[in-house]
């Protein structure tokens, strides 16, 4: 079970770089525990004191519109982590957690995650290794979305294709990862941009003065075939000659 | 002698009483002599840019060609009575409108007039005013008061709007004009909608009808807003359409 538990816990990446003997550590101090279908684990704003590790089930990450109503953030499912920075600062949930069936989970409590680091520095320097690691990773986005940002704003989107997010690069990054959604998110942003510009493009279209010569000279000849016509036509040939002497 | 300066479009709806008002206003503007016949007598209305309307509007076009007066008496002096067009006050314009009362308009209609006598009006105004340029307001299409405004024309400026049947009816214009030797002939486009390749455009337009294309004004709801009681051009001189019916004026300055 606890071996079971310690594999569970080493698919997070706060942990992954743990030797075996501290993941087996760390399992001894996790409670298993069920929630039903809509139990709540916890509600926006309650105290955050623990991480939970989803084994079997999902549940949904959930806010309030200003009107109250519940707005769905996101899903989450089996492997996937919940609430762990707050193991180390002490925000209030920036979101609350309902199970959308029967769910399993592991809850690490705050108190017992300290307890370990206190009595196993060389754990806690692996967590800040971790930590430091995903920060400058996160950097890289930061610089990389800068950069991207910078050539939008030219019209440039000649990176679209030629760049790999750094996500794709990067092995042990998960679904989790915000700023790797993030990432996704301003790839499809910007090819939607593109595309709506090419569209607006397209729109400037070329207009071609087509005549229908048939009809043009049908109506020419309806009009210059009367009487009137011939004599206007023979007293402006005689002004413009009056007007041209007068000048 | 000055120079008579048509602006004709086929079909109605150009803004041609809009854009002959300015014009006219751009080239008084300029220091130069300027009248301006509305010759649309089945639908006046150019007087209203010019601040005229059933109150103060004196004797019309239709009085002369009734025989009821001279046309030095139907001219209006912009000049002397500009109100709200303060630019133009001091400046030689004169509008010679034509009647907008019901029974008048019909009665012209029914009972026609002497085309000569048309004629001998403006050929008289010219020398009376001493007009360095007479624009004529036509009327759309080609009945004989338009023709014969086409025919005594040292200028014919054809407004078009970039649509199939304004394209189909500039070509019977043309070669109108061509035929009466009209010596100087240009075009313009008036409400411009965007989404076009307008560059594009004015090389088909010139190579098609074998005549420079002046000016293309763009569609402007603020214009449309206003266009029929003031002069947009200026009032608002540095908007894109002035700018470009400047270009127009300009064009018509040159004309020998």
């Amino acid at each position: 079970m606890e071996r079971n538990t310690a594999a569970q816990l080493k698919k997070i990446n706060w942990f992954d770089e743990l030797p075996d003997d501290m993941l087996a550590e760390l399992a001894q101090k996790v409670r298993k525990r069920i929630l039903s279908e809509d139990e709540i684990l916890f509600n926006k704003g309650d105290v955050g004191d623990s991480l939970f590790v989803i084994i079997s089930g999902r549940v949904k990450v959930v806010t309030q519109d200003s009107q109250g109503s519940e707005v769905v953030l996101n899903k989450v499912g089996a492997g996937e982590i919940i609430g762990e920075m707050a193991l180390l600062d002490h925000e209030p949930r920036s979101a609350g957690i309902v199970a959308l069936e029967k769910t399993s989970i592991l809850e690490l409590k705050r108190e017992d995650f300290m307890g370990i680091l206190k009595e196993k520095p060389d754990m806690a320097l692996s967590v800040i290794r971790n930590l430091s690691s995903r920060l400058r990773h996160n950097t890289g986005y930061i610089e990389q979305i800068t950069e991207m940002s910078r050539r939008v704003a030219r019209g440039d989107y000649s990176f679209i294709g030629e760049t790999q997010p750094v996500q794709k690069r990067r092995k042990k990054v998960r679904d989790q990862d915000k700023i790797g959604q993030l990432m996704a998110e301003f790839f499809t942003m910007v090819q939607g941009v593109r595309e709506r510009e090419e569209e607006l493009k397209m729109q400037v279209q070329k207009l071609t003065p087509q005549i229908d010569e048939a009809k043009r000279k049908q109506v020419f000849e309806e009009i210059t075939s009367t009487d009137f016509y011939a004599g206007l036509k023979k007293q402006a040939q005689k002004l413009r000659a009056q007007r041209r002497d007068n000048k | 002698m000055g120079k008579i300066v048509s602006i004709h479009s086929f079909r109605g709806g150009t803004g041609k009483s809009n854009v002959t008002a300015n014009l006219a206003a751009q080239v008084a503007m300029a220091g130069k002599r300027v009248g301006v016949v509305d010759t649309d007598i089945q639908s006046p209305g150019i007087h209203v840019l010019f601040g005229l309307d059933e109150t103060n509007m004196g004797n019309t076009l239709n009085d002369f060609l009734h025989g009821k007066c001279t046309i030095r008496e139907v001219a209006f002096s912009v000049g002397e009575d500009a109100g709200q067009r303060t630019q133009l006050a001091g400046k030689y314009l004169w509008l010679f409108p034509s009647s907008i009362r019901g029974h008048e308009i019909s009665q012209i209609l029914r009972d026609g007039f002497d085309i000569n006598l048309l004629n001998a009006g403006l050929q008289t105004l010219m020398s009376e005013f001493d007009l360095d340029c007479l624009f004529i307001d036509t009327h759309p299409g080609l009945n004989e008061e338009t023709l014969l405004s086409i025919a005594i024309s040292d200028l014919l400026i054809v407004i078009l709007r970039p649509d199939i049947q304004d394209f189909q009816g500039t070509a019977v214009t043309v070669d109108i004009a061509r035929s009466l030797d009209v010596p100087n002939l240009m075009l313009m486009v008036n409400k411009a909608v965007p989404g076009y390749d307008y560059d594009d455009l004015k090389g088909q337009i010139e190579g098609a009808y074998k005549a420079p294309l002046t000016g293309i004004l763009p569609l402007d709801f603020e214009l449309a807003g206003n266009a029929s009681k003031d002069l947009f051009s200026l009032s608002n001189p540095l908007h894109p359409w002035s700018m470009e019916l400047r270009k127009v004026t300009e064009a018509i300055l040159v004309v020998p």
